[in-house]
């Protein structure tokens, strides 16, 4: 389990990070999302032990990591964006030295070795030097390095930058198995990844906590659950008119006499009873109303507004 | 990548024991890992690696070598002169100022540069341990720069009877000067990610202080020309190349290495506030 207690990162006059306090529970993909300067990277480098916090406090598996940093720091294994690397060295040797910095030495070492170039496909590439290596292996070799000391504990902060599409979804299986293992903590700029692969979602802004939950309860919090699409032939504004459940209608574009809208409301299914029993009196062709949750970039676009709007953000 | 994680040898019944990559085992002997030497030693091996492995070493240790061979041979292998290395150590003195700032540039700096430090501050390794390993690596590459000029030494035993008693002195003098020289070395690359600023900052400092001990007691009061005259390492470590082993020598640059050590483990402190 990882934990965030009142967490504060200040730089001069500047707060990055005010006061986080956040819980993940242990096993799962926790998705860290954030528009840029949010505070997610000097988040993730507290949690990490990169940067002391101004207050708070981290907690990882129980330990206090201002307390005993050594023992927290074994609990992480954190892959930071850019992936830095020995571009000198080659592939097993790195990892033996991070390995090695981890306390692993002997059998314990080469069993955490070759387990961690099998689980990042690098069997091939463990006698290569790193400074050769594609953007994609380079990868591998930093997640490799991550995961050698298992750690219950995996913080990645954009994993899939600069990988190709089949490589992204080879990272994205690899991630859920990691995830019935270890608790993850993905930061990406990439939505659709923290989609497809998380089940819990922390949202910051301005350095605050903005929202966190499943996807679904984010959208219930945002009030967007309760969106449909609908597609009749004739002008909604008009076949809608008087409906009381009804709260707005927004065109999405009309070819030949349909025209497609979103219309949002109060409760989604008396919503789309009232819709269908207007267009069945007035007897206009309806071809679609379904529910339309938000987009996650939609949702999250929704969250940080509404927490600027509220003067959560700077 | 693999979808198909190694068989591990987590106790069964665990809830993370399928194919767990890692046994509690491994995991214990990461707990039981030794706090300050054991990380020192994997980085230092790891620089040392580094170093040799891409040539960046061998080119300092045949630098260095260079002007101490056209020593030897103008100054002290020739008819008639003396048994002796006093000669290529003073030499040998002036030519540290320019490679151990040589040697130490790159232990911080580039991992500064590369990032690599973020994950260095992010594993269970202290920052006294990151200086260690760095200091560590630092001297035995001057160990082996130093190593070959025993060549030297022999071809003054083949022609002759050097006093071997003065030449040991005079490489541990170099070994404590070297030292000193890497660990202010170190604490410069803690500035910076740049390896210019940091060999620059090193080279000017201990030039300044060389100078400075040289020539401000000319126009300094007593009180401080006795001062500088204490505070210069050169003339220091002409009393090692002498054959003279004096222990506030000794004292004076074991104390100034352990300072600049612990200036260093300061300053990546601060880095992890700043």
């Amino acid at each position: 389990m990882l934990e965030t207690h009142g967490l504060t990162r200040r730089f001069g006059a500047l707060v990055a990070v005010d006061d986080l306090s956040v819980s993940l529970p242990s096993g799962g993909v926790t998705g860290f999302l954030g528009p840029n300067g949010a505070g997610k990277t000097t988040t993730i480098r507290m949690i990490a032990g990169a940067l002391r916090p101004t207050s708070g406090r981290v907690v990882i598996e129980g330990i206090d990591a201002a307390s005993d940093p050594a023992e927290a720091r074994r609990r992480i294994g954190y892959l930071p964006e850019s992936t830095p690397l020995h571009p000198e060295l080659r592939v097993d040797e790195f990892l033996a030295f991070r390995g090695r910095l981890h306390g692993l030495h002997g059998p314990g070492l080469r069993r955490a070795l070759d387990s961690a170039i099998a689980r990042c496909s690098l069997t091939d590439a463990r006698r290569r030097l790193i400074g050769v290596l594609s953007k994609g292996f380079r990868q591998r070799v930093g997640l490799a390095a991550a995961l050698l000391h298992d750690p219950p504990v995996l913080i990645l902060d954009e994993p899939t930058s600069g990988l190709d599409p089949s490589q992204i979804q080879e990272f994205r299986a690899l991630l859920r198995q990691l995830a019935e293992r270890h608790t993850v903590l993905l930061s990406s700029h990439v939505l659709a990844e923290i989609e497809a692969v998380c089940n819990q979602i922390v949202m910051i802004s301005g350095g605050r906590l903005v929202a966190r939950g499943s996807l679904d309860e984010l959208r219930a919090r945002a009030g967007t659950a309760n969106r449909i699409t609908l597609e009749i032939e004739g002008d909604p504004v008009e076949v809608l008119r008087g409906l009381v459940e009804v709260e707005a209608i927004r065109p999405l574009g009309r070819v030949d006499s349909w025209h497609r809208s979103e219309i949002a409301g109060g409760d989604e299914g008396r919503l789309r009873t009232a819709i269908a029993q207007r267009c069945l009196e007035r007897r206009v062709p309806l071809r679609e109303l379904s529910p339309r949750p938000l987009s996650l970039e939609e949702l999250f676009l929704a969250l940080t507004t509404e927490s600027v709007t509220r003067g959560g953000g700077r | 990548m693999s979808g198909t994680p190694a068989a591990g040898a987590r106790p069964s019944g665990s809830p993370r024991s399928e194919g767990a990559p890692a046994t509690a085992a491994m995991r214990g002997a990461a707990t039981r890992g030794p706090a300050l030497w054991g990380p020192a030693l994997a980085i230092a091996r790891r620089e040392l690696l580094s170093a040799f492995g891409v040539g960046a070493g061998w080119v300092v240790v045949a630098l260095f070598l260079l002007p101490c061979g056209v020593v030897f041979t103008v100054g002290t292998f020739r008819n008639g002169e003396p048994a002796s290395m006093r000669a290529v150590f003073e030499a040998a003195a002036w030519i540290l100022l320019f490679v151990a700032p040589a040697i130490s540039m790159r232990t911080l700096s580039d991992e500064l540069r590369l990032g690599t430090f973020e994950t260095l501050t992010t594993a269970p390794v202290g920052d006294g341990s990151i200086v260690l390993g760095k200091f560590i690596a630092a001297l035995v590459t001057l160990a082996a720069m130093l190593a070959p000029t025993l060549v030297l030494a022999a071809g003054l035993e083949a022609h002759g009877r050097p006093d071997w008693g003065e030449l040991a002195c005079g490489y541990f003098g170099l070994l404590l000067a070297g030292a000193l020289y890497l660990a202010a070395g170190i604490l410069a690359s803690t500035f910076s990610a740049s390896q210019l600023v940091a060999y620059l900052l090193a080279f000017f400092f201990w030039l300044t202080v060389a100078l400075c001990c040289r020539l401000l007691p000319t126009i300094a009061s007593a009180g401080w020309a006795d001062f500088l005259y204490a505070a210069d390492p050169l003339r220091r470590l002409r009393d090692f190349t002498i054959g003279l082993l004096d222990t506030a020598n000794v004292v004076y640059f074991v104390v100034l290495t352990a300072f600049f050590l612990a200036a260093s483990t300061a300053s990546l402190r601060a880095r992890r506030s700043a």
